[in-house]
């Protein structure tokens, strides 16, 4: 990298300013599948640098009637792979004259990332819904299209300090005696809310208020909580 | 698929992909052609602020097209009235800011010979606005511009965006670019957290309390000014507005005032 | 009726003054120029019976095919000209596994139909490559979706199709038709379905029916997968005659 940028100056002196396609806006989503049940949250913080450009800007789409889609990175992707996703799920709709499954979702969605390939879409993305079977179902994503389907995952700015909370707690990981009662709504909803509340102290890109959803046979019940604002 | 503690197969990383940009500036560097890029903005603009109101939206923008850090053009305008639901005001390189105004005014004459009536919303203008700009980007060309989108939609509610160089939207309650996000914009925040039901004239006055602010920190700004006001049923841009200075306040500040 | 036609049977996106393309109209003709295809659905699955034309001893009969597999999940019987059937089979097999990969799920036979029967349509476009003429075959695709219901549809050279209980193609089809209406019922099991294909094809042909000259293709729906189709062997289809 260093020997790139000298190089840069020998050609050109004047130009200091690289242009960067990209930029890190932060947030946060974190999945877990239940039973027959999954919920979804992700903060409402949209950041640059040292700034927060809003505090209200939701990052969890309705992508079906039991399909959702959280999205952090780069929020000019985000907008533009989201919009792409949505048309592609009418059209599915129209030709096949059904819904789209999570399943078929989740795969769409890495053929979508896979084709940008060599000028990704930098968003990490999170696909959380009931599948064909009515369980609850959540696939994470890397920025290409690498996905794989999990019982519970976080992505995005706190990633790193949230998975292996989740990996103690909903994984029993390094526990000792480790006592794996079967999830309830109430008790991911709350555990869900506590992560994003200790992630927001010391993750600055985290924060502001959490969006929880709740997604089983019934529909989609989506919450908020306020977190720092700082 | 693997267990839960595998990684994903390939995590690109940021700098892997400043690496990526890095070699393509390098080749187009080689070819020694002339440059058709904005690699970097020549003549600037510095803060939009805009505020959302109880009956309106407010945006705000100096006078001063800056080149490096010589004030180079003290009279020009960088808000823009695209039509009657919409301002627009421009931060970042003043040449790809007058691109965007002949686009939007060329835009404003179609739908004139269309003669319906019927003109484009701001959030349909910002919106389109977010396509030129990341579809611009995309191609390594950017248009090296911040717009503040303020203005109403079909339905008559205020309307307040934000769109950057790549792509970056969204809309809220105040935005500002540039400096002023840094010193702006939470004198915005804070006012509208002490007074959540501002009307259009509260809203001015805050306007010109921050950019007088702005003036005394930002070396890129002017003490001269204009303030955009779209209402209910019009949009309107003042006549360069001079603030009252007075250095003397620099012995003894109170925060950023 | 032939002095109204002499004009308007040229051009084949022509309609003639009665509304009508004649071109696709000569295409349906030549369908019942074709050897005989039967297809019945049932609740257990579907199955498809054609007929091999065996014009020469000298010919190897199972060389013919007139039955083939678009996926796993999905048969397709042709009647008409074999060789334009390819590039409407080649197709479908195409958009079957582009829609697996995409979706990760099997493509139903209703939207396999609708794509086949989109290129069925796109004769005498000048602006792409694309057929001077009307597809000269009529198609009869049978699966069964991932959701487990059973299909079978037809699709003629004018690109329309529609969903069948039972359906008969090609020469025979009038007669063939007629059997099907009179023994046909929802309720029946599948292998009363192969059965009544195997009568229905033996009513028809010319020649004696034997396993040499008959094809049987079948999509039985099973409790966990969606079905699986499979044309049956020599031995199987003797089996099945002795039966009748």
């Amino acid at each position: 990298m260093a020997v790139l940028v000298d190089e840069g100056y020998q050609t050109h002196p004047t130009v200091q300013h690289r242009f960067f396609p990209y930029a890190q806006n932060g947030g946060t989503v974190v999945a877990v599948a239940g039973e027959d049940f999954s919920v979804v949250g992700c903060d409402t913080r949209l950041s640059e640098g040292y700034s927060i450009l809003s505090r209200d800007v939701s990052k969890v789409r309705k992508m079906t009637k039991s399909g959702l889609l959280g999205c952090v990175g780069f929020h000019g992707d985000v907008l533009t792979l989201t919009k792409m996703l949505d048309a592609k799920m009418k059209q599915y709709k129209h030709t096949h004259g059904k819904d789209m499954s999570c399943e078929a979702m989740a795969q769409m969605l890495s053929s979508t990332l896979y084709y940008r390939r060599f000028f990704p879409y930098w968003v990490y993305n999170m696909v959380a819904g009931i599948d064909n079977n009515g369980k609850g179902c959540v696939f994470s994503y890397d920025p290409v299209g690498s996905y794989e389907r999990e019982t519970y995952r976080a992505c995005g700015s706190a990633s790193a300090i949230i998975q292996p909370l989740l990996d103690n707690q909903l994984g029993y990981k390094n526990q000792s005696n480790a006592n794996p009662a079967p999830l309830t709504r109430d008790r991911v909803r709350t555990m869900v809310r506590d992560i994003f509340a200790a992630a927001s102290e010391r993750d600055i890109y985290t924060g502001d208020e959490v969006e929880i959803s709740v997604i089983d046979a019934n529909g989609i019940d989506t919450q908020r909580f306020p977190l720092r604002s700082d | 698929m693997a267990g839960m503690y595998t990684t994903h197969m390939h995590l690109p990383r940021m700098v892997d992909m400043k690496e990526k940009v890095a070699e393509f500036w390098q080749e187009e560097a080689s070819l020694s052609q002339p440059r058709k890029h904005t690699l970097q903005p020549i003549v600037t603009g510095t803060s939009v602020l805009g505020i959302k109101c109880r009956d309106g939206v407010v945006v705000a923008a100096d006078t001063l097209g800056s080149y490096g850090s010589l004030a180079r053009f003290r009279d020009i305008s960088r808000l823009m009235k695209v039509n009657d639901s919409t301002i627009i005001g421009g931060f970042g390189d003043y040449a790809d800011f007058q691109f965007i105004m002949k686009l939007l005014e060329q835009q404003t004459i179609d739908d004139n010979v269309v003669g319906d009536g019927v003109y484009r919303d701001a959030p349909s203008i910002h919106n389109w606005l977010r396509c030129v700009l990341y579809n611009r980007r995309s191609k390594m060309n950017p248009l090296w511009n911040t717009i503040v989108v303020a203005g109403r939609d079909f339905a008559g509610k205020p309307y307040l965006g934000y769109v950057d160089k790549i792509g970056v939207s969204f809309t809220d309650k105040s935005v500002a670019t540039g400096f002023g996000s840094y010193i702006a914009q939470p004198m915005m925040r804070k006012a509208m957290e002490e007074n959540p039901n501002m009307s259009v004239e509260e809203a001015k006055r805050l306007m010109e309390r921050c950019l007088k602010v702005l003036f005394y920190r930002d070396c890129r700004s002017l003490n001269r000014f204009q303030i955009g006001v779209v209402t209910e049923t019009e949009s309107s841009i003042s006549d360069p507005i001079s603030a009252e200075t007075d250095w003397s306040i620099g012995a003894n500040p109170s925060g950023y005032e | 009726m032939f002095q109204s036609r002499s004009e308007y049977d040229r051009g084949v996106n022509v309609f003639s003054p009665e509304g009508r393309i004649f071109q696709v109209e000569y295409a349906i003709e030549a369908i019942k120029l074709g050897s005989t295809a039967v297809g019945i659905q049932t609740k257990e699955g579907v199955c498809l019976a054609v007929e091999r034309r065996i014009t020469s001893p000298l010919m190897i009969p199972s060389s013919i095919e007139k039955i083939v597999e678009i996926d796993d999940h999905i048969g397709c019987a042709m009647s008409g000209l074999i060789a334009d059937s390819r590039i409407l089979i080649d197709h479908a097999r195409v958009e079957a596994q582009s829609h697996w990969f995409t979706f990760n799920e099997k493509m139903s036979i209703e939207s396999v139909t609708q794509s086949v029967s989109n290129l069925a349509l796109s004769f005498g476009e000048y602006d792409r490559k694309s057929m001077s003429r009307p597809f000269g075959v009529a198609i009869l695709m049978a699966g069964v979706d991932e959701n487990g219901d059973s299909v079978l549809l037809h699709m003629d050279p004018s690109g329309t199709y529609l969903k069948y209980g039972a359906k008969a193609i090609g020469a025979g089809s009038e007669g063939a038709q007629a059997t099907l209406e009179e023994q046909y019922h929802k309720s029946m099991t599948l292998d009363d379905g192969i059965k009544l294909c195997l009568n229905v094809l033996k009513q028809v042909m010319e020649e004696k029916i034997s396993s040499t000259n008959i094809e049987v293709g079948v999509c039985r729906k099973s409790e966990e997968k969606p079905g699986k189709f499979h044309l049956l062997g020599k031995d199987a289809i003797d089996t099945l005659l002795t039966t009748l």
